[in-house]
């Protein structure tokens, strides 16, 4: 007897299952819309940098990042950006830094946060580094902002 | 606690308080089943993003969360192979003591040396603070009580090597 | 305790209480390696066979250990051992040694029985040594003893030392790598200005070392060590130290396992103590609800909360 339709998972025929795509809203613009505009605020932080402004340059890689599907090279591009950035930081501004920002880019940054922190080794990714702005975060912004990270499926 | 452990151990606090925040949920899949949604992994809008907090390669904590259950794993240091195989021991010796620890889990997660699953009837019944204490203990104490035991074992090796050998001193 | 005794606590004992109080007794007890005793008084009270099985024994008796035991032990020795073991020794109580420092060193030589069974190649190494001494060059033959299933001592005299091999098995991959590190610190310890006198020690792991490449039949794998002793003219040119000597290096394979047993043991009670320890943080969190009474029904059945 043909027993293999045992093994078919019929919970994936079930009419209410919940596909990837209906967990979030996507992204309305076009994937290389999106690389565009993360080259556009890489080139942007550059030179709020060399100005020594790092608040301006955060404000600027956090605001509407690139998020779900198709679009991993303005992924990894915006996450190498808010690395640089937050790598070139000196650790007293942190605190200062981190009130300047927006609720919004707050949370944000606490993705790019958790996201840095689950590839070390990944470019100039450094686990103390991170903490020390998790730490940071979290003084100003609380757990709340971690479990928005937590929760958001719009994944940076 | 050393001060280049602190920000770790603060985020995985911070990071773990958030996460438990656990209410009693059905399942939705199967009638009048009630399990730890992470575990079973069948209901994606109740699962939330796997977090993981990292000091590097070697140290690295992962934290998932769901609606009614969390499981957290940690990667040991193991800088050589004396270390790999107490921490190896130890946490084995702890595993096969899962049911005294409700909240460890038999098996550590795939990459990880060992895993806690904590759900909601336990947030409900336990202090969920001191839950999260007993996790910042547990990873203070692991990495002093693995260095501690390599010290004592080369100290003992080393008196076993010197008592045996003088004795050959006519 | 950190080092062991070459000779047996139970044949010691055991002969010492007889000459006080003689009784039947027949008792079968075990020595490191494998090594079977049987002590019984088949005939009368005072008449005690001690009997001996040991693995290596065709090979010792290769190497001269019969000679040996004949020197130590004479007219005690019986030509026919009984069935099932290699040696017998007939301790007569009517005519054993008064009381007294006599009789203790004489028990004391009937416990070291094994020691001296296995000393018979070691003497005939020390010997061979002073013959090619005095030819100036030369080496001897390669003694192998199979003493364990898996695990061997190597023995060959050259004009200026005798080299002794270890074989030895890590079963598991703790003992292997706790092995790993005492073996170390045997090669490192030679560094301390007062062990400068002790024999060379090497350790390599996996590959057997040089002298005895070319035995047939070495296992090639992780678990195996070998352990080689350097042993100088110095270390047995006196009879005495030669003695002492011989005792020493006999145990060293039990002597290095019986640690690592020992380490293993620590390991697990200071897990014990620390997990116990976690309990109790942990317990900490409980709550009153938690940890409450156990309910139980009117007709005494217990109510379990999942």
């Amino acid at each position: 007897m043909d027993v293999n339709f045992r093994k078919i998972d019929i919970d994936a025929y079930d009419e209410d299952v919940i596909s990837e795509g209906e967990l979030y809203e996507a992204d309305p613009r076009d994937p290389g819309q999106v690389l565009e505009d993360a080259k556009a605020k890489a080139a942007a932080v550059r030179s709020s940098l060399s100005k020594g402004d790092m608040a301006g340059a955060l404000g600027t890689i956090l605001d509407s990042p690139p998020f779900g599907a198709n679009v991993e090279d303005a992924k990894n591009l915006t996450l190498q950006t808010v690395v640089t950035v937050l790598n070139s930081t000196k650790s007293a501004d942190i605190p200062n830094v981190v009130k300047s920002l927006t609720p919004e880019a707050q949370d944000t940054l606490m993705k790019y946060l958790y996201k840095g922190m689950a590839m070390p080794g990944w470019g100039d990714v450094s686990g103390s580094v991170l903490l020390g702005w998790h730490e940071k975060l979290t003084d100003v912004a609380g757990t709340g902002c971690i479990v928005r990270a937590m929760t958001d499926h719009r994944l940076v | 606690m050393s001060n280049v452990l602190r920000p770790y151990l603060a985020a995985v606090r911070s990071t773990l308080t958030a996460a438990l925040t656990l209410e009693n949920f059905a399942s939705q899949v199967v009638e009048r089943h009630n399990q730890p949604e992470v575990e079973v992994g069948k209901s994606k809008e109740v699962l939330l993003n796997p977090m993981i907090i990292s000091r590097n390669e070697n140290e690295r904590v992962l934290i998932e969360p769901s609606v009614n259950s969390i499981r957290l794993s940690i990667k040991i240091k193991q800088a050589d192979e004396i270390e790999r195989i107490l921490c190896k021991k130890f946490t084995r010796f702890m595993m096969q003591r899962a049911e005294n620890f409700i909240v460890l889990r038999r098996k550590p997660v795939k990459g990880y040396d060992i895993s806690f699953l904590i759900t909601n009837t336990q947030t409900e019944t336990m202090l969920k603070h001191k839950i999260v204490d007993f996790i910042i203990q547990f990873m203070e104490d692991v990495d002093r009580e693995i260095s501690e035991m390599k010290l004592s074992l080369n100290a003992r090796a080393r008196t076993v090597a010197e008592s045996y050998l003088i004795a050959f001193n006519p | 305790m950190i080092l062991l005794e070459p000779h047996n606590y139970i044949i010691q004992t055991t002969l010492a209480e007889k000459f006080t109080k003689p009784s039947s007794l027949d008792v079968q007890f075990v020595d490191f390696d494998g090594v079977r005793f049987h002590l019984s008084t088949p005939e009368r009270k005072s008449a005690l066979l001690l009997s001996m099985h040991i693995r290596c024994w065709d090979e010792l008796v290769r190497y001269g250990a019969q000679e040996v035991l004949q020197r130590e032990y004479g007219p005690l020795v019986q030509a026919q051992p009984e069935p099932e073991y290699n040696v017998s020794l007939v301790i007569d109580l009517d005519t054993a040694p008064p009381e007294g420092e006599e009789r203790d060193n004489f028990v004391k030589s009937i416990a070291l029985l094994k020691r001296n069974a296995l000393a018979a190649p070691f003497e005939l190494a020390f010997t061979k040594q002073k013959e090619l001494e005095s030819a100036g060059d030369g080496q001897g033959e390669l003694t192998a003893i199979h003493y364990r299933d898996e695990e061997a001592i190597y023995i060959r005299a050259a004009h200026d030392r005798v080299t002794v091999i270890f074989s030895t098995v890590f079963r598991e991959e703790t003992d292997r790598i706790f092995g790993k590190v005492f073996l170390q610190e045997f090669v490192d310890a030679r560094r301390l200005p007062t062990i400068q006198n002790a024999p060379q020690v090497l350790y390599t792991n996996r590959d057997p070392p040089l002298e005895i490449r070319h035995v047939p039949g070495l296992r090639d794998s992780e678990d195996i060590g070998y352990v080689t002793f350097v042993l100088f003219p110095r270390h047995f040119n006196n009879p005495t130290v030669a003695a002492g000597t011989i005792s020493h290096i006999e145990l060293f394979r039990d002597y290095l396992h019986y640690h690592i047993k020992c380490s293993k043991a620590y390991m697990q009670s200071r897990m014990r103590h620390r997990v116990a320890e976690f309990q109790k943080v942990l317990n900490r969190a409980k709550t009153e609800a938690a940890t409450s009474t156990e309910r139980k029904t009117v007709t005494g059945r217990t109510l379990h909360t999942r």
